[in-house]
């Protein structure tokens, strides 16, 4: 029993950091194009309040998916247009979206309140393998979407890494000048990258919506998971693939006070181990920090900042 | 872009033209009241009716502008704090954690030295520890931003959790120091009685939810407009701002700068907390933390361009949007309180867009035919 219930977390951990994993893939992707985008929170509540009335009219997963991608990116895209286009401060923009999109889901979302959800994604059945002893649950025991955000990861790294147009995203983050300079467009990259990225983060909303949330709940739907996803970029350290681990780390750190209170363990406060993840990532942080770190594998330099051609 | 012949033709402007700073946010209001009229109407409210409720109950009605500028008081300080930090381009978000720690700080005071003080030096003891607290709670993140140059994005945001949780363990999760000994109820132990003001009556006989802490808050706006003006530390960090590499050649200490902005943008969001001690709390809190003050802060200090006279204005505008949509939300035709927050983002929104207005002169062109 007490070995099922940390392999139950376990799970659990692996199943919440799909979400974890999405939006801040989404964020990295938009930061990396030297644009930050603080909103994660208000686009994840957006695509879970879109996810759920689309469903809730047609039926159908799949629309309810589409139509929280069009929301993000069209919510990304007002954060492009102002902080690209109008050069509007990043991080006013970013809380301006959250406020925003916080308050428009609940508004929208106030008749399908406590609603019971009209699709679920389920976990798949894979036969044997879902059978394993603990290999079972832990690794097989999921639904579609999170193998495919395992895959989307590495895709989002090898796009990054590998790839011309991966190589221009990180130049536009780190030395947009010099993107200039060579003929690329700065502001397309930008505006693209913003926009992708959204689509990924209302998409883990939704996706949070019909996989691991009972009812459609207010702004405590979500409950903070967007910001958590900010720090697990951070500590990423702006790579795709370390999101998984770091995702699947701050998962069980989510999940952790919930198990230790249903077993009675009261080593150290649930409270308490709740802080672990945001003290790690400033741990990371400050390690990140470092000179030598720095030049290693440091933020996008130029993260934040407006770029102006003729003031360069 | 051409529209109906025209081209829109978009200049920088050498100087900000003085009607821009009021035009700009009246503006952003209006088109914000027009987006949430167009969700009321899609919803089935009538958008001027709403509005004019909103504005009863939030401003112009005894009890909707006390509860407004109760609500207020402590939005001036977490206002004030983002100024603060970023007219010198250093974006703390942390102003919510720093709250959290300035209404412990303060509690602590009020319990173990209040007692045996007279309400004279008592309050202010509780606002002063409020600011070291918070001053405190930032301290880790000036120190890595000025020393490592850490992000202090980041760090402050991921301190509020802690914060946050520090506050759920005192209350929830522990029997401590904090917590109420004489109930088995989760809530926090109160502070002694000379540490508490009594809400202003506003020469009636009524009850309000606003507190004298207003007077504070609104006299630190001032000092801090004032100071930041004529002082030679105003002047250094004015020159940070705009050119870190010209402060530095003039011999400006940068590293010392940035911590101390920060610092007391910390413990300007600390007395924050403090004053829901000596306020309505008058112990820790949790129930506070639902509010959000903190990120509100960063939206007020924004929409008042990070002046701090502003700030005292763009606070109460919010704060009676948030008392308006409250009592919305509880007439006979219910509003969803949602309508204030999208209110607000979207002042904010169109706040950012009217940038582009303030910085440039934007003038229709009639196209010239080209001639050859």
């Amino acid at each position: 029993m007490n070995s099922n219930i940390w392999l139950l977390t376990f799970a659990d951990a692996i199943s919440i950091a799909t979400t974890l994993i999405l939006a801040s893939l989404g964020a990295i992707i938009t930061e990396r194009s030297g644009v930050i985008n603080l909103g994660v929170e208000g686009m994840l509540l957006m695509g879970a309040v879109t996810g759920f009335i689309v469903a809730d009219g047609t039926g159908n997963l799949w629309l309810a998916l589409f139509a929280a991608v069009v929301v993000g990116v069209v919510l990304s895209a007002i954060h492009a247009a102002l902080t690209v286009g109008l050069r509007a401060n990043q991080i006013v923009s970013g809380l301006a979206m959250v406020i925003f999109g916080t308050g428009l889901s609940q508004f929208i979302g106030k008749p399908i309140e406590g609603d019971p959800l009209p699709v679920i994604i389920r976990p798949l059945e894979l036969g044997w393998l879902s059978d394993l002893p603990f290999v079972g649950p832990v690794v097989f025991g999921h639904d579609v979407f999170t193998y495919l955000t395992w895959v989307a990861a590495g895709g989002a790294s090898f796009y990054m890494h590998r790839t011309r147009p991966g190589l221009l995203l990180r130049a536009t983050g780190d030395a947009p000048a010099t993107v200039d300079a060579q003929g690329g467009s700065v502001a397309h990259i930008r505006w693209v990258h913003t926009m992708v990225g959204g689509a990924l983060m209302t998409l883990a909303g939704a996706w949070y919506m019909f996989a691991r949330a009972a009812a459609w709940n207010q702004a405590a739907t979500t409950n903070g998971i967007g910001w958590i996803a900010l720090a697990l970029v951070v500590f990423a350290s702006w790579r795709p693939l370390r999101a998984i681990g770091g995702a699947v780390l701050f998962g069980f750190s989510l999940q952790v006070p919930f198990t230790l209170q249903a077993q009675q363990i009261s080593v150290l406060p649930p409270t308490i181990v709740a802080m672990f993840p945001y003290l790690i990532t400033l741990a990371v942080l400050v390690l990140l920090s470092t000179p030598r770190a720095r030049r290693l594998l440091g933020a996008p330099k130029m993260l934040g900042q407006p770029f102006v051609r003729d003031e360069r | 872009m051409i529209l109906l012949g025209r081209r829109v033709q978009v200049e920088q402007r050498m100087a900000v033209p003085k009607s821009a700073v009021v035009i700009v946010p009246v503006v952003s209001v209006v088109f914000a009241l027009v987006v949430g009229g167009v969700f009321l109407a899609l919803t089935g409210h009538p958008p001027i009716r709403t509005y004019l409720d909103l504005l009863d109950n939030g401003y112009t009605s005894f009890y909707g502008i006390t509860d407004t500028l109760g609500l207020a008081t402590p939005l001036i300080c977490t206002g004030l704090a983002a100024a603060f930090a970023f007219r010198m381009n250093l974006y703390s978000i942390g102003q919510e954690g720093q709250m959290y720690l300035g209404m412990i700080g303060g509690t602590w005071v009020g319990i173990v030295l209040a007692d045996s003080l007279p309400p004279l030096i008592a309050v202010p003891s509780v606002l002063v520890f409020g600011a070291i607290a918070g001053a405190a709670w930032i301290a880790v993140p000036a120190f890595l931003r000025a020393r490592l140059g850490t992000s202090e994005i980041v760090s402050t945001l991921l301190l509020n959790y802690v914060a946050l949780n520090l506050v759920n363990y005192f209350i929830f999760g522990s029997t401590g120091f904090f917590r109420d000994p004489t109930t088995s109820f989760p809530q926090g132990r109160a502070v002694a009685e000379s540490a508490r003001l009594s809400p202003m009556a506003f020469f009636t006989d009524k009850v309000t939810n606003a507190y004298p802490t207003l007077f504070v808050a609104i006299l630190l706006a001032v000092f801090l407009f004032w100071f930041m003006r004529v002082s030679n530390y105003g002047y250094e960090t004015a020159v940070y701002a705009d050119s870190p590499n010209t402060a530095r050649y003039a011999g400006m200490n940068s590293a010392w700068l940035q911590s101390s902005v920060l610092l007391v943008s910390g413990a300007l969001a600390g007395v924050g907390g403090a004053m829901y001690v000596v306020g309505p709390a008058g112990k820790v809190d949790p129930g506070l933390l639902q509010v959000g003050l903190g990120y509100a802060g960063i939206v007020v200090a924004a929409l008042a361009r990070y002046n701090f006279l502003a700030v005292v204005l763009a606070a109460v505008l919010f704060a009676g949007l948030r008392t308006g949509g409250n009592a919305l939300q509880v007439s006979n035709d219910p509003v969803p309180i949602a309508i204030a927050v999208v209110l607000q983002g979207a002042v904010l929104l169109f706040a950012l867009g009217g940038e582009l207005f303030r910085r440039n002169k934007v003038t229709l062109v009639r196209v010239q035919r080209a001639t050859t």
